[in-house]
C-alpha cells in the first residue's frame, strides 16, 4: 500500500495536496473517540485550506476530548482517475481512513458552483447520494456556510443543514450524537428529529414537505412534526469576545491561496449594500474588542510562523475600534516584520493618514469597489460612494507613488440603463484623468486602472431576491457595448463569463427540484464547476432540462411580491417586510443610512448580541 | 490521504512569546551565519523547494530565531540552501545557512526548531559553516526499485547500462529542450539485488554547479528499454540523498 501510494503520487500533479502531515494537524487516538467527523472542502485542497470558517471548526470540535475532526479536500481530476483505476475511496488527511468510516461527515457550501464537487466527494466516498438512500451504518451529512441560508437545491442530499455561526450549534449538535449513542437511543431519524428540535439552527429537510403552486412557484413548507419550528431561525455567537477562536491552524506544506493568519475582526456589515448576501445574513453586526484582537494576532503568529496578518471583515474601516487595533499591531507588527493587510477598505475611508500608518496599504495593490458606474444607480444599489469619494482616495495613493488601481464593478442591476454602463467607462477615465492632474504623481511609470466587472446575481435574503438577473444574451451585450466604449489602452478590462453567473443564478434561487439536474449532473461527471477550464454550459442546461427544469425560471423571473420563495423555510434574522422595503427604496434610487447613524429596523436585533449597533443592545457601540 | 508516514502533532499549548525571548537575546556587533543540517522525508519528499523555503520561514518564525533581515524596501531573512532537491526525493543531509543578528548557541537553535517541525523534516545538527556551497561538487543517493521483475540478470543489465560513456537524454530547461549526456555527470554507480525483490542502487551524481537529477537514471532506464514503461502496480522506487561531497571526494559539511 505504502510502495503504490508513493507510484501513485508520482504521477499526479501537486501531490504535496494529499499527503497531509502539516504542521498544526490534530492526530488523535481512535481510542476514547466517541464521534468522529470529518470536515470536507468541496474544492481544490489549495483553496480550502485557506478557508478560516474551516479553520474554526476544526479547532472546536477538536477542543472536545471525545471529537476527532478530520479534513478532507476534492482530489484533482488527476489524482480522480488513479482513485477510479486502483479503487481507492476518498479518505481524511490525518488518519487515512476512508470517509464512509466517520460518523459525520460536514461540507462547508460556499459557493453554489461547488455543489458539483459535493456529489464528486460523496460519491468517491461510496456514500449514497440521497439522504434516503442513506442506511444506519452511513455518516450523517451535513452542510452549513453561506450556501447553506438557501439549501434547497441540494437539500435532497443532506440530512441536516447547520443555519447560522457552527462554533457552538455544532458542539451541541454532536453532543447529542454522543449522547444518542451511549444512551443506546441512536437511530437516524431519531437523532435527525431531535437535532431538529435543539433550537441550534439545525435544518432537517426531509422534515418540511414542499408543494408547489400550478406556476412552479413554492406553494408551502410544511413541517412534519409539530415540535419543530415551522422556520429555522440560524443561530449566532453573541458573544465574539468570549467566542472559540483558534490559537493554532493547519499551516499548508505546498503553496496555498491564503498564506497570512485571517484574524476575524468583527461579524456582520453596517452598510446595507443591496445586493449583498454577505451583509444581511450575517446581521447584527458583533465585535471583538481591540485587546483580545492583539492577542489572538499574536498568539497565531507565534504557532503558524506566517508573516502577513489580514485583518478580516466586511468592511474593516467600519471597525469602531480601527485606531486602537492598527496601534495595537503596528509596532509589534513592524519588530517582526510581519505585513499588516487591510482587505476590504471602502473608498470614503481611505485616507492618508491611514496609508502613512498601514505598511501594507502603502505597498498593495489598490482596490476600490464602486459597484456601479453612476450616482444614480450606486443609490439604487445603496453603496453609499461618491465619485469625490473615490477621486480623493486614488489621489491618496497616487500621491504615495502608486501607479496602479483596480476597480469592481457589476452590471445587471436592476434599473440599469446604458448610461450606467457609459459610467463605468467615463468612471474609469475620470480615475485616469486625476492621475495625469496629480502634481506628486509617479512619472517612472505609466498608471494602469483595471476594471474587473461582474454579473449580478440576485441572491436570496437581499433586497434583490426578488429581481431576475439579465438573460445571458443582454449580459453579453451588455458586455460588448462597454468594451466598445474604452479604447484608452491604459484601462485594462476584465469580465466574467454570463454562462457561468446563469447558472450560479440558477442555483442560488433554486429549489429542491434542482436536486434531479445536479444527481444527473453526477452521474455525468460534472467536478470543479468553479475553474474554466471544467465548467462547460451546455451540459449544465442539458442535466436542468432532462430534469424538466426550465433555467431561465429561476434565474431570469421577476418574482411576485409576495412569492413565497424557497429558502423562506430558513430565518436569517432580517425581516422579509424590511427587505421588500429596501426593494422599494431601490426603485426610486433612494439610499438608507448605514446602521452606524440610523437604525433601519431590519429586524436582526431579535437575535441579541453584545457589542453591536442595535439600539437597545447591551454593550451597544458607539 | 496518507496514513503510513509518520506524523507528530505539535501544537503549542502556551502563548509565552518565543518571539518576546529573541528580542531579549545579546544582538551581535555582525550578523553571523549558521548551518542547519537537516533531513527531509516522508510525505515531505512531495513538497517543492519553493514550498520548503516557504515552510523553513515560518518554522524559523515560530520557534523564535533571532533572524537578520535585508535593508530596504521589502526586508527578507536571509537563507541560502545548499542544493535543491527535486521532488520524489528524500533527503538526510540538506544543509541550509540562515543570517542571525543576536546571540544564540547552536544546540539552542537546534532544539528550538525540533520543537516547531513534524518528524518529516528534522533538524540533524546546527554549526558555524566552515565551508561555502560553491565547494559542493557531487551527491550519493541511495534507490531502491521495488519489481515483479527484479532479478540477479536484471542487475547485470543495469550495471552494464551505466558503464557505458554516452547515456543521452533530454533535459527540460526554462529556455526548450536540451539534449544531454548524463553519463559524465555520473561519478559512480553500483547496484545490487537484495533478496525481497529489490534493487538496490547506490550511485554518486554531479550536484552543485550543474546537479543531475537521480530521477533521469530510472527514466534513462526506461527508455532505453532495460525497464519495463512505468507501471504502478508492478514497480514501485525510493530515492534518498545520502551524502554530499566536495570536489576532492569528501564529505561535505
Amino acid at each position: 500500500m505504502n510502495e503504490k501510494m508513493s507510484s501513485i503520487y508520482r504521477s499526479v500533479s501537486k501531490p504535496g495536496r494529499y499527503t497531509g502531515g502539516e504542521f498544526g494537524q490534530i492526530v488523535k487516538d481512535k481510542q476514547g473517540i466517541k464521534a468522529r467527523w470529518a470536515f470536507c472542502f468541496p474544492d481544490s485542497y489549495e483553496i480550502g485550506l485557506s478557508n478560516l470558517g474551516v479553520q474554526i471548526l476544526y479547532g472546536v470540535l477538536n477542543r472536545e476530548s471525545d471529537v476527532w475532526c478530520e479534513r478532507a479536500y476534492t482530489p484533482w481530476p488527476d489524482m480522480q482517475e488513479r482513485m477510479k483505476e486502483y479503487n481507492l475511496p476518498l479518505c481524511a488527511h490525518e488518519s487515512g481512513d476512508p470517509l464512509n468510516e466517520f460518523d459525520i461527515v460536514g461540507f462547508t457550501l460556499q459557493y453554489e458552483m461547488c455543489y458539483t464537487n459535493v456529489l464528486n466527494m460523496l460519491k468517491l466516498s461510496g456514500i449514497p447520494l440521497r439522504a434516503e438512500d442513506r442506511g444506519e451504518e452511513d455518516p450523517i451529512i451535513i452542510g452549513g456556510g453561506p450556501c447553506a441560508y438557501n439549501p434547497e437545491p441540494v437539500a435532497d442530499f443532506f440530512d441536516c443543514f447547520s443555519i447560522g455561526e457552527g462554533e457552538e450549534s455544532l458542539v451541541a449538535f454532536t453532543r447529542l450524537y454522543i449522547k444518542m449513542k451511549d444512551e443506546g437511543t441512536y437511530t437516524r431519524k431519531a437523532f435527525l428529529h431531535e437535532a431538529a428540535k435543539l433550537g441550534q439552527g439545525i435544518y432537517v429537510p426531509s422534515l418540511y414537505d414542499v408543494t408547489y403552486n400550478e406556476n412552479g412557484t413554492v406553494k408551502a413548507y410544511t413541517r412534519v412534526y409539530d415540535d419543530i419550528p415551522e422556520k429555522v431561525t440560524k443561530c449566532i455567537i453573541k458573544d465574539m469576545n468570549t467566542a472559540f477562536y483558534p490559537e493554532n491552524v493547519v499551516v499548508p506544506n505546498i503553496e496555498a491561496v491564503q498564506e497570512r493568519i485571517m484574524l476575524e475582526v468583527y461579524r456582520g456589515c453596517i452598510r446595507g449594500c443591496r445586493f449583498c448576501q454577505a451583509g444581511m445574513i450575517y446581521r447584527p453586526v458583533r465585535e471583538k474588542t481591540a485587546d483580545v484582537l492583539c492577542k489572538q494576532a499574536k498568539c497565531l503568529y507565534e504557532n503558524t510562523g506566517f508573516e502577513e496578518i489580514s485583518l478580516s471583515s466586511l468592511s474593516i474601516s467600519d471597525y469602531s475600534q480601527l485606531p486602537e487595533l492598527t496601534e495595537g499591531l503596528i509596532d509589534w507588527s513592524d519588530k517582526n516584520m510581519i505585513n499588516l493587510s487591510l482587505p476590504s477598505l471602502r473608498v470614503d475611508s481611505f485616507t492618508k493618514e491611514l496609508m502613512d500608518k498601514v505598511k501594507s496599504v502603502r505597498s498593495s495593490s489598490l482596490t476600490f469597489a464602486p459597484e456601479a458606474g453612476t450616482q444614480r444607480l450606486r443609490d439604487v444599489i445603496n453603496k453609499n460612494v461618491s465619485e469625490e469619494d473615490l477621486l480623493r482616495a486614488v489621489n491618496v495613493a497616487f500621491d504615495a507613488g502608486k501607479t496602479m488601481v483596480k476597480l469592481y464593478f457589476m452590471m445587471g442591476h436592476p434599473t440599469e440603463t446604458l448610461e450606467d454602463l457609459d459610467g463605468i467607462a467615463e468612471l474609469a477615465q475620470k480615475v485616469l484623468d486625476t492621475f495625469y492632474r496629480n502634481p506628486n504623481r509617479n512619472r517612472a511609470k505609466a498608471p494602469q486602472v483595471t476594471i474587473s466587472v461582474a454579473c449580478f446575481v440576485p441572491k436570496p435574503f437581499t433586497p434583490f431576491q426578488w429581481e431576475a438577473q439579465d438573460t445571458i444574451a443582454m449580459l453579453e451585450e451588455k458586455q460588448s457595448y462597454l468594451a466598445s466604449k474604452i479604447t484608452n489602452k491604459k484601462i485594462k478590462y476584465n469580465f466574467h463569463d454570463a454562462n457561468v453567473s446563469h447558472i450560479e443564478a440558477v442555483l442560488a434561487k433554486g429549489d429542491r427540484r434542482l436536486s434531479r439536474a445536479l444527481e444527473l449532473a453526477a452521474e455525468e461527471g460534472f467536478m470543479f464547476d468553479a475553474w474554466t477550464e471544467y465548467f462547460n454550459y451546455e451540459k449544465w442546461v442539458d442535466v436542468i432540462k432532462r430534469a424538466g427544469l426550465d433555467p431561465e425560471f429561476y434565474a431570469n423571473r421577476k418574482a411576485g411580491d409576495d412569492e413565497i420563495f424557497p429558502w423562506d423555510v430558513i430565518d436569517c434574522g432580517v425581516d422579509k417586510s424590511f427587505l421588500a422595503r429596501e426593494r422599494n427604496k431601490a426603485y426610486n434610487a433612494e439610499t438608507t443610512k448605514c446602521c452606524k447613524e440610523a437604525c433601519s429596523g431590519c429586524g436582526a436585533n431579535k437575535l441579541g448580541g453584545e457589542r453591536t449597533w442595535c439600539p437597545n443592545s447591551s454593550n451597544q457601540l458607539k | 490521504m496518507v496514513s503510513e508516514f509518520i506524523k507528530s502533532v505539535k501544537v503549542k499549548q502556551n502563548t509565552d512569546a518565543n518571539c518576546y525571548v529573541k528580542f531579549g537575546l545579546k544582538p551581535l556587533e555582525a550578523p553571523k551565519t549558521v548551518r542547519i543540517r537537516f533531513s527531509k522525508t516522508g510525505s515531505l519528499q512531495y513538497i517543492s523547494h519553493l514550498d520548503l523555503q516557504r515552510l523553513w520561514s515560518r518554522a524559523l518564525v515560530r520557534a523564535g530565531i533571532p533572524l537578520w533581515y535585508t535593508q530596504g524596501f521589502n526586508p527578507h531573512a536571509k537563507m541560502v540552501f545548499a542544493l535543491p532537491l527535486p521532488v520524489g526525493v528524500e533527503s538526510r543531509c540538506e544543509l541550509l545557512d540562515v543570517r542571525i543578528d543576536r546571540e544564540i548557541p547552536c544546540e539552542d537553535i537546534k532544539e528550538l526548531l525540533n520543537s516547531e517541525l513534524t518528524d518529516e523534516l528534522c533538524v540533524l545538527d546546527v554549526y558555524y559553516p566552515q565551508s561555502k556551497f560553491a565547494d559542493i561538487s557531487s551527491a550519493e543517493y541511495n534507490i531502491e526499485l521495488s519489481s515483479i521483475n527484479a532479478s540477479e540478470s536484471l542487475v547485470e543489465k543495469i550495471n552494464d547500462f551505466f558503464a557505458s560513456d554516452e547515456i543521452l537524454m533530454v533535459k527540460h530547461t526554462k529556455s526548450g529542450e536540451k539534449e544531454i549526456n548524463i553519463a559524465r555527470l555520473i561519478h559512480s554507480f553500483r547496484a545490487e539485488y537484495r533478496q525481497d525483490g529489490v534493487i538496490a542502487m547506490n550511485t554518486k551524481l554531479s550536484a552543485g554547479t550543474e546537479s543531475l537529477n537521480p530521477e533521469f537514471l530510472i527514466n534513462a532506464l526506461r527508455k532505453y528499454g532495460v525497464l519495463a514503461p512505468a507501471s504502478l502496480t508492478e514497480e514501485s522506487y525510493s530515492i534518498v540523498r545520502t551524502k554530499v561531497y566536495n570536489i576532492n571526494g569528501e564529505e561535505y559539511f
